[in-house]
Order: structure tokens, then C-alpha cells, then sequence
């Protein structure tokens, strides 16, 4: 039996340090990306904002969109609540809500990794190589809070929960990751450009951790096909939006009334390995992944529904997520 | 182990560990002998252990400050409070003595007042009362207790006499830094557990799981009990998680619950509503439900108070209880026990002047520097004016409010509570302090072994609030020696 507050708690917290883990990554790709931008090529800093799903607000709040103000956006500022220090700060809210469910080195993990951001955010805005390091050791930080995860929490209700919130943020984010070439306004030259593309393509994957998993498991080349196919469908690497959804199918296996849920997302697992990544340019991959984050949108408002807001109300949510199915079978 | 020998110099209260010659108490000789065997600076370097540690356990309360809410440590000594088994025991007996009588009183006041009919308890005092909910008439929760938990206050004057202090009956805190300091003093000094017969205090959560258990309506099935908080924000949220915790009880807030158009409480889980048997509520009775308290509460759950008069779940401590939780009320309790248990009380009282009684209220006026004038409602040491310390400018304005208001204030002569050695700045300095002993009851009486010691850390000063700079001991209750 577990409340559903703390369900609700347990889960946000799981997303936001992902998302704060993986803004981490997709911040550390530009980077490397803008650094090997040739001649002729610029890079689009609004549709970084943009592929982080956050366009809007960032154009509420700063005038210009320029590296400066965007790292800002990203990584500091309280008032994106998905900046990498609004992240981290919620999930030090929800864990201290959590501490009863939760082993006792949990809550130092993530205050200690609350007090280092806070302290180094301003330095990350600034120079690029700042920036790195930072990065860098949130994302080492982060390493070893699931590594406490997985080495000392049983695998009960709270486990699944945290399993949970990890494995939809981390699909949706490698989507996003995904979609950095939507930012880059490529040169004219077919050579440059093809070489800036395959440049382009490491980048994401390193952003990832999977450029060598890539060309061990999938191909020694870098192509824009195998490299979205291995990103997007490749179930034997964990950041893989198929793996992802298959963590989220174990989980739900193991929670209560969850039959609807599983199926919702072993469709969705199902069209992703059906769906053809070859000959996709850069306006279909956008699209798709587009769709691809709505679909894991109506994941995450189904499960919304199911755990955390039954007790409101549950009987209407039932038809609804009925509906998302037959679409999904269409 | 240096003693800061020109403190003790002039020191003139009861020291808890030493004699007049500075020799240690019988029941602190073993705890000196130890202390003694330690090298020069072994002590600072488990003092800094000490720091760690509570770092680590993560050991801290809320402060509310304009910066945000800050966790902060809670400062612990690490030189123990000693008392032999036998002092002990005859404060137990009183305490639980004491509980008994103040639940049997409340029970009655909610009741046929009989106490008032005859004459022994004033009428006017009851209509003064702040706490006295008029919502609970009529009620006589299970085994007629109201109070379940008690956090009672205890100090020893300068003749060693122990006195009660105050009884807390409404959501008394500090039980589980009374625990986590013995876990700390565990993991610091080892060896002299070896050594010293010291009794365990760490049967608290599961008697106190047993007694919220034994409040459940439903008989034969497993209790679900939960731990009411007002949120993270709260200065206890720490206590109300770790109790909850080491029970295994649901840690809810307000709008977790919903109360039934059947008159049940359930709780919202991620497999819908279930039913909660036994509310530990760690908020105050004004937040408890909107329907019948204050309508603005958020903390609450609407609908709780018609549960509880159907029978329907269990809530501890009682709403109303805090009737009995008044400074007022409190220089009466000698007289309840009598009354209702027609026993003398083992514990003693602080003798007290009531202001709302004319005589005794002149008496108050004409000495306001030699007494300590308390507020009846206030706790945490608010609203307190100490006269000995206090200006001309604070005396006056206290006349003031009393004679505005003379049933809210009462006054003591000031005592000059005990000290007990605490480590300063690498001696022993004496410190004063104070004991607060937990009190259970529900169809039969527990006490803590010992309590919360907590120490006032500055020089001289006798406010061991957390709230206010005070910080806390490790307490032992040892065997006497044969």
C-alpha cells in the first residue's frame, strides 16, 4: 500500500534528476558541436530552447537568444523549472518529503548534489570549458545516486516508482537530444556538409555515452539512419527510447492495475520498431520525434491519472486511455 | 578531564554529576572514570565525531528564517546526564501518576464537571481556557483517555528537590532526538557501554505503535495507522518522518485524507481509498478539521472530528485534550490528583501565583523581579518575562498585561535549575538543563527510561528551547551500585 503523494513524489523526483542529467548531456553536445562548426554553418540558439520543449518561456524571459542567455536559461535560472538547477532543487524537495520511504544515505546523495550545483551554476554559464567540467561532475554525481539506488533499495513499489519516472524522462530526452541537428543551419557545400553532418551525428551519440557502443553494437560508420535507428530502437542500450519502454513495461508489470498501462506502452515500443529510420530528413525526424515525446506525454497523463489522481476522480480516465489505445493500434 | 574549576567556583544551582567538592555523584563515577582514561584532546576529536555523525544521520530541526527554511544540526553534548535507577524509578511513578489524573480530569470536563461541582476546580478558570473545545462535550473517547502522549517538563532546584515544570498534552516533540542522541552516543563511546549498566530507551516506537494500535476501532485486524504532519515545513517534519519510520506508519499530510459521506477516513493511495484506523496527529487541534475549527486551515482534513465522535478512527493525542495543557491549570494539578486518585502527588509542583486570584495577583505586581511570569497558553518558551533579568522597561509592560488580563498569566519564583557538566571550549563547564520525560497511555500506563535532556548552551542562561539556542545530552538512567 502506498500513498499516493508519495508515489507522486518518488516519481518527480526520479524525472527531475534525469532531466537535470540529461540537460546536462544535451548542453555538453552543443557544445562539442559548436566547436567543430565550420565556415558557412551557424548554429540556431532559439531551437535549442525549442528542442528542449521550453521555447516559449525562454522568449518570455529574455530578449535575445544568444549562448549566453540560453546557458542561463538552461542550466541556472529558477524560473525555467526544468533548468538544471530548478531539477535539482525539486527532487531535494521531493526526497525531503520521501525520507521515510527512502534509504538514509538518499536524502545526503541528493542535498550534497543540490549544495554543489548551487554553487557552481553561475560558473557553467560562462566559459565553455567551465561549462565541461561542471557538466560533468553533475552528471558523475547523479552516476552514483542510482548506483545507491540499485545497490541498496529493495525492488518493491517504491523501486518501480523510481524506475518509472527515470525511464520516461530519459525516452523523451533522447528524443530531444535527438532533434539537436534541427538547430544547426547547414552550408551549401555538399562536402562540408556531409562531413558536418557525420561530425554532428558523434557528437549526439558522445552526448549520449553510446558513440562506442554504437560502432560496437550497431556500425562503424556514422550515419544519420543507423545512428537515429540505434537511438530510437535499440533495445540492448539503456538510453535507447525501446529500452527505456521496456524498463517502464517491467515496472508496470509489478504495480497494481496497471494492465492498460503496459499495453499503452508495449504499442508504443512496437510502432517505434516498425516505423523505417532510413531516408528520414531532418524535417521528418523532427516531426517524428515530435510525435514521439506527444505519445510519451499521454504515457505519463495515463499513469497521472491511474496512481496519483484515482482517488478524484477514475471511472472517465478508464474510456479516455481506451481511446489512446485503439489509436495506437490504428 | 579538565573541569572549568572558575565556573564551578561560583556556581551555586545543584550540579547533576558532581558533589559540592566537585566529586562525582555515585552514579556518574563510572561515566568520570572513563572520561578520565581518555587522552588529552580524545575528547574534542569525538566531539567532532559527534558533529559528523548528526551531520550524517542528517539529525536536524527547521528554522524559519527570512532566507528560506534551514535545516539546522541539532547541537548535542556529548557528556551524558546521569541519574541512578532508583531516582528514577519514584519520577516514573509520579508521572504516570500524573497522566492518569489529568486524563480522568479532562475526561470529566468533557463530561459532568463533577470536579467543578464540588468545588475543588473553579469555574471561571475553565471558562478562560483557551483549549477547551466545546466541540468535544459529551465524548468519552476509548478508555476515557484524551491525553495519550505526555511530554512532561522537569527540573531540580538548588535543594535537589525535582519539580514538574509544565505537562505538554497537546503535540509534545522531542522523542526521537531523545533516541537518535543514545544512536550517537553508541557510535562515539562504545566502550563505556561496556563497562556502565545503562538501560535502554529504545522501546519507545514499538510502545508507542501499541498503544496507537490499541486505539483502532477495528478490532482483530491489522491497524493502519498514519502519522498526521503539517509538512515539510514544520520544525518537527524530521520527528513526525523518523517516528513514522520506526513504526511503519503512513507519514500523511491533511489533503492525503478524505473523510466519507459514511463517516470513514481513507487515505489516497496509488490503488484508491483506504481506510485509516489510527491518526498520530502532530498538529494542533485549530488545523485538525475545517468543518469544525478554524475553516481556513489547509493542514486538516475536513470531516475528522465527525469520525472520531462516530467511533470510526482512533486520534492521538484527542482533540480537547490541550485543556489540561495550561499554565493555569497546571497549579491546580496537586489538587486533581488528590481529587481523583485520593493519592498524594509523588511528583512536586512549582508552587504558582494565579493572577485572576486578587491576592495573589498583588502579590505578583509588587515582585515582578524575583518571579517568573508565564503566559497560560503560550509553549516553546514564548512570551515568558524572567524578572530577575528583565529591565524596569519589560516589568512594567508585563504589569501592563496582566492587569488586562489577569486569568491568561500565572508566575513562579524563579529557581535556579540544575546544571550538569558540558563541554566548552575543551572544559567542562557546568550548563543548566531540563528533563522531558514521554508518557504514554492508553489502556495501560509507559514511561520513557530518562527522557529528552535538554541543556541551555550558553553561560548562565536557563532557555534550553531549541527554538531558542538550546541544545540537548544523551540522558542515562544507571543502576545504583549495590
Amino acid at each position: 500500500m502506498m500513498l499516493a503523494r508519495v508515489a507522486e513524489n518518488l516519481y518527480w523526483m526520479a524525472r527531475n534528476l534525469e532531466r537535470a542529467e540529461n540537460t546536462a548531456r544535451l548542453i555538453n553536445s552543443t557544445t562539442h558541436v559548436l566547436l567543430d562548426l565550420p565556415l558557412g554553418a551557424s548554429f540556431g540558439w532559439a531551437n535549442l530552447a525549442e528542442i528542449a520543449g521550453l521555447d516559449d518561456l525562454f522568449a518570455q524571459n529574455y530578449p535575445e537568444a544568444n549562448e549566453e542567455s540560453i546557458m542561463r536559461f538552461l542550466i541556472q535560472d529558477e524560473r525555467n523549472p526544468s533548468s538544471i538547477f530548478s531539477c535539482v532543487k525539486y527532487a531535494r524537495e521531493n526526497t525531503r518529503t520521501l525520507r521515510e520511504v527512502l534509504p538514509a544515505e538518499m536524502w545526503e546523495r541528493i542535498n550534497s548534489l543540490y549544495l554543489y550545483v548551487r554553487q557552481n551554476a553561475q560558473a557553467a554559464c560562462g566559459n565553455r570549458r567551465e561549462r565541461y567540467m561542471v557538466l560533468n561532475e553533475i552528471i558523475q554525481q547523479r552516476h552514483a545516486i542510482v548506483g545507491l539506488f540499485s545497490g541498496t533499495m529493495p525492488h518493491d513499489e517504491v523501486y518501480q516508482l523510481i524506475k518509472l519516472g527515470r525511464n520516461i524522462e530519459r525516452a523523451d530526452m533522447t528524443t530531444r537530444i535527438l532533434d539537436l541537428h534541427s538547430a544547426i543551419s547547414f552550408p551549401e557545400d555538399s562536402v562540408v556538409r556531409e562531413s558536418l553532418t557525420e561530425r554532428v551525428w558523434m557528437s549526439t551519440l558522445e552526448s549520449l555515452s553510446a558513440y562506442q557502443t554504437y560502432r560496437r553494437l550497431a556500425s562503424m560508420h556514422v550515419r544519420s539512419s543507423d545512428a537515429v535507428r540505434f537511438l530510437l530502437q535499440d533495445m540492448r542500450f539503456p538510453r535507447s527510447v525501446s529500452h527505456c519502454l521496456s524498463e517502464m513495461e517491467s515496472s508496470f508489470r509489478l504495480l497494481p492495475k496497471s494492465q492498460q498501462l503496459q499495453q499503452l506502452t508495449a504499442l508504443l515500443r512496437l510502432k517505434i520498431a516498425q516505423h523505417a529510420t532510413a531516408d528520414l530528413d531532418a524535417v521528418a525526424l523532427h516531426e517524428y520525434l515530435d510525435l514521439l515525446q506527444k505519445q510519451l506525454g499521454e504515457i505519463h497523463n495515463a499513469l497521472l491519472q491511474n496512481y496519483f489522481h484515482a482517488w478524484r476522480d477514475s471511472a472517465p480516465q478508464v474510456d479516455r486511455l481506451q481511446g489512446e489505445i485503439e489509436f495506437a493500434q490504428q | 578531564m579538565e573541569l572549568a574549576r572558575d565556573e564551578y567556583a561560583t556556581h551555586t544551582a545543584h550540579d547533576e554529576l558532581l558533589d559540592r567538592a566537585l566529586n562525582p555523584r555515585a552514579a556518574a563515577q563510572p561515566l568520570f572514570d572513563y572520561l578520565n582514561s581518555l587522552h588529552d584532546g580524545e575528547l574534542a576529536k569525538r566531539q567532532q565525531a559527534v558533529d559528523a555523525t548528526i551531520m550524517a544521520m542528517g539529525i536536524t530541526f527547521t528554522v524559519y528564517s527570512e532566507a528560506g527554511n534551514i535545516d539546522r544540526v541539532w547541537p548535542f553534548d556529548p557528556i551524558p546526564r546521569v541519574m541512578g535507577r532508583r531516582e528514577w524509578e519514584s519520577i516514573q511513578a509520579g508521572l504516570k501518576q500524573r497522566l492518569r489524573a489529568l486524563n480522568l480530569f479532562i475526561n470529566d470536563l468533557y463530561n459532568e464537571q463533577q470536579i467543578i461541582k464540588d468545588g475543588v476546580f473553579p469555574a471561571e478558570v475553565l471558562e478562560g481556557s483557551g483549549n477547551f473545545r466545546p466541540q468535544c462535550v459529551g465524548i468519552t473517547p476509548r478508555f476515557g483517555v484524551w491525553a495519550h502522549i505526555c511530554g512532561t517538563d522537569l527540573v531540580r532546584d538548588k535543594d535537589g528537590t525535582v519539580y514538574v515544570l509544565e505537562d505538554n498534552l497537546r503535540v509534545p516533540s522531542g522523542v526521537s532526538y531523545m533516541l537518535e542522541n543514545r544512536q550517537v552516543m553508541k557510535r562515539i563511546f562504545p566502550e563505556v557501554f561496556r563497562t556502565t549498566n545503562i538501560l535502554p530507551v529504545d522501546d519507545y516506537p514499538a510502545q508507542l505503535y501499541q498503544m496507537l494500535a490499541s486505539l483502532s476501532p477495528r478490532d482483530g485486524e491489522q491497524p493502519v495507522i498514519v502519522v498526521l504532519t503539517p509538512g515539510i515545513y514544520n520544525s518537527a517534519y524530521f520527528e513526525h518522518s523518523y517516528l513514522a519510520q520506526q513504526m511503519g506508519a503512513f507519514l500523511v499530510e491533511g489533503s492525503d485524507m478524505v473523510v466519507g459521506a459514511d463517516d470513514i477516513v481513507y487515505m489516497n493511495t496509488i490503488t484508491g481509498l483506504q481506510r485509516v484506523d489510527v491518526i498520530y496527529r502532530r498538529i494542533d487541534d485549530a488545523f485538525l478539521d475545517p468543518e469544525v475549527f478554524n475553516p481556513d486551515s489547509v493542514l486538516g482534513t475536513p470531516g475528522l472530528m465527525r469520525a472520531w465522535r462516530k467511533g470510526n478512527v482512533g486520534i492521538a493525542n484527542a482533540p480537547g485534550a490541550g485543556v489540561a495543557d495550561d499554565k493555569v491549570v497546571y497549579a491546580f494539578v496537586p489538587e486533581i490528583i488528590r481529587y481523583y486518585l485520593n493519592e498524594d502527588p509523588i511528583l512536586a509542583n512549582v508552587p504558582s501565583y494565579l493572577c485572576m486570584i486578587e491576592e495573589q495577583r498583588e502579590y505578583v505586581l509588587a515582585n515582578l523581579d524575583k518571579l517568573v511570569v508565564k503566559p497560560a497558553n503560550e509553549s516553546g518558551g514564548y512570551g515568558m518575562l524572567i524578572g530577575p533579568r528583565a529591565t524596569q522597561e519589560e516589568r512594567d509592560k508585563f504589569a501592563e498585561l496582566i492587569r488586562n488580563d489577569p486569568r491568561n498569566y500565572m508566575a513562579q519564583p524563579t529557581l535556579e535549575i540544575s546544571t550538569a557538566p558540558t563541554l566548552v571550549d575543551g572544559k567542562l563547564a557546568p550548563r543548566h538543563l531540563d528533563l522531558r520525560p514521554f508518557v504514554l497511555q492508553s489502556d495501560k500506563l509507559y514511561a520513557t527510561t530518562g527522557g529528552l535532556t535538554r541543556v541551555a548552551m550558553r553561560k548562565g542562561s536557563l532557555v534550553v528551547n531549541s527554538s531558542q539556542g538550546g541544545g540537548s545530552k544523551d540522558t542515562w538512567i544507571v543502576e545504583d551500585a549495590a
